[in-house]
């Protein structure tokens, strides 16, 4: 993350993101570190931190995303990882927990449910016919009726769960979770899913880069005037 | 060996917030808003080399700003520049740490300069001639193993003190790996060491997982000793001539002890531990998740995709000098209890419980159990 400092799944999404939209992506960059995450995924179907941990919900999207991103989502189980996906997702609070057993919380709103889209995409390229047109592999109503109802602080921002205060960590991915959850598909196939009155729908998140999608465009757009900075110092 | 916040929000009498009991140290709340801004600063002046601070001095404000706030990664890292200078022992650093995790057992700056320490250490280690700080002063085989089992008893500590503690439990695998290279002999004694831990956190997945994990690598070491075992049978079947050197020999014989390692009866026992704890903590969804994976274990032999079948060991002799040696004809033996465990007995479980239990998510547990073993084992 840091010279000196830990090794692990988050690195190589910082890594992807950055250097996909400001088109300095080149093989050699990431050569192996698709397989490396392939790695991380274990026989619960999430992905851990580093190869040998523990499925966990903020490392899984990192992997994925990453891996969508690398264009090699193929290298996962995609069928397990949807199966310990929506095990996450809790029957009663409607929230997501991060790991197995444990308790829900607000972020994991998008670190979660964001796989969802995520894992749409990649089964849709392999045409699976059983996927929806319509909705996400999730409850979007209970996950909204959870954010909107148990994760808002009284004097403004968003939180984990009742009983916490609030931080900007949480209100940004609550809010992230809150769009992934009214905004399926884009474009012809766009199709909102909003709890309460039309006020409360917030404009659609790119499931991989958690920005605006028109930001995503532009940024590459940008980008691609430019050409990929060669390794040799000038 | 431990240190903690005294509640104490007034400054009663005049005297010193410290209070050392029993070799606890506790510090009165009220001078925490006094001290830790006062040291912050004084670090930051020295960083910013606005002000000198001789090397005993740092020490002791590192020290003291990290007991108060472990997360603060500039204080780490001078630690890390005087470890590199020579001028502070790392063990203080572990033992810093340790007290640290008392207070903030997850603390991930912590367990990351750990591993720091621990890697300094350990090459250290390869280069005897700079053994002589004398830290423990043993043989190097010997340092290690005290130092792997010292971090075995943090590790588990932090995990106590923490539900579900993944910094800790990571930090406990990356010893294993790192400084332990996954011997059978340490995979087989800490599933017996954590046993107990186990059944009294049911609810601890990051606990179970680590079962998992050491039973995982238990598999994959088995099937990579039975192929040196299986190459070198080979190649003096085919050389009859050829002297063994010392190395296959040492290979061979560390194999024969661990082929001893009775794989099956591990997943049987583990199995008979899962079911042991779910009928006595209704409920706990780790638990059947954990169930799942070790019959799937079980069930299929070795989780890796290039393990095909199971076969004799001992029938390998004739067929291989006639084949040659590939993967997919290499099995490994099953002892005959293997067959007493079957999804039968999986079944008759599912179905006592189903009858049996009156907690709504046991029920719950054991009907998506009962699908699975319908599914995956298409039995």
């Amino acid at each position: 993350m840091h010279v000196g400092g830990e090794v692990d799944v988050r690195s190589a999404y910082c890594a992807a993101s950055v250097a996909s939209l400001t088109n300095i992506l080149t093989p050699a960059l990431f050569a192996g570190t698709a397989e490396w995450i392939a790695r991380c995924q274990n026989w619960e179907g999430g992905i851990g931190g580093v190869p040998g941990m523990e499925a966990h919900g903020g490392y899984t999207f990192c992997g994925v995303a990453a891996l969508v991103i690398l264009k090699q989502e193929h290298l996962l189980n995609l069928r397990s990882l949807l199966h310990w996906v929506t095990g996450r997702q809790m029957r009663f609070e409607g929230g997501f927990q991060g790991r197995c057993n444990k308790l829900v919380d607000g972020c994991y709103s998008f670190w979660q449910a964001g796989l969802l889209p995520l894992l749409h995409r990649a089964l849709h390229a392999r045409g699976d016919p059983a996927l929806s047109m319509a909705n996400w592999m999730f409850d979007q109503l209970a996950l909204q009726e959870y954010i909107l109802l148990c994760c808002q602080c009284p004097a403004g921002g968003l939180l984990d769960k009742p009983g916490k205060s609030r931080d900007f960590y949480h209100t940004c991915y609550c809010l992230s979770g809150l769009a992934i959850a009214q905004h399926f598909g884009s474009g012809d196939l766009h199709n909102e899913v909003v709890l309460g009155i039309p006020e409360n729908c917030l404009q659609a998140t790119h499931p991989v880069y958690n920005i605006a999608p028109e930001k995503v465009a532009r940024a590459v757009m940008h980008f691609l005037q430019y050409p990929v900075p060669s390794l040799d110092p000038a | 060996d431990e240190i903690g916040l005294i509640p104490c929000p007034e400054a009663r009498y005049n005297r010193s917030p410290i209070v050392l009991v029993e070799n606890k140290l506790g510090v009165e709340s009220w001078c925490v808003k006094f001290l830790l801004p006062y040291v912050h600063n004084k670090l930051l002046l020295y960083r910013q080399r606005k002000q000198w601070l001789n090397k005993d001095e740092l020490i002791d404000i590192t020290c003291t700003l990290l007991l108060l706030n472990p997360d603060f990664t500039t204080a780490w890292n001078v630690r890390k520049e005087l470890i590199l200078s020579g001028t502070l022992n790392p063990l203080k650093d572990l033992h810093l740490g340790k007290l640290a995790l008392t207070k903030f057992p997850k603390s991930p700056e912590t367990w990351i300069h750990r591993r720091w320490v621990l890697q300094q250490l350990i090459q250290e280690n390869s280069l005897p001639s700079l053994a002589t700080k004398g830290n423990l002063g043993a043989a190097p085989v010997e340092r290690i193993h005290r130092l792997v089992q010292e971090e075995m008893n943090v590790c588990s500590e932090a995990a106590g003190r923490y539900p579900s503690n993944y910094n800790a439990w990571s930090h406990r695998i990356w010893v294993l790996q790192h400084l332990a290279k996954l011997t059978v002999k340490v995979l087989l004694d800490e599933l017996s060491s954590t046993k107990y831990w186990v059944s009294m956190h049911v609810s601890d997945h990051s606990g179970f997982h680590y079962r998992q994990f050491l039973l995982n690598s238990l598999i994959r070491r088995t099937v990579t000793d039975n192929n040196i075992l299986v190459q070198n049978q080979m190649v003096n079947e085919q050389n009859p001539s050829l002297q063994k050197g010392e190395e296959s020999a040492g290979t061979e014989a560390a194999c024969a002890e661990e082929q001893s390692v009775d794989l099956p009866h591990r997943l049987d026992e583990e199995m008979e531990l899962c079911t042991e704890l779910i009928d006595n903590y209704p409920g706990h969804e780790t638990l059947w998740c954990h169930s799942d994976e070790t019959l799937n274990n079980s069930h299929h032999g070795p989780a890796t995709s290039h393990m095909a079948q199971a076969m004799d060991v001992d029938g390998l002799n004739e067929s291989s000098s006639k084949q040659g040696y590939t993967q997919e004809t290499k099995r490994l033996k099953r002892a005959p209890v293997q067959d007493s465990l079957g999804p039968e007995m999986e079944y008759r479980f599912v179905d006592k419980v189903l009858s049996t239990c009156r907690d709504v998510d046991q029920a719950r547990f054991a009907t998506a159990y009962r699908k699975w073993l319908v599914t995956f084992l298409g039995q």
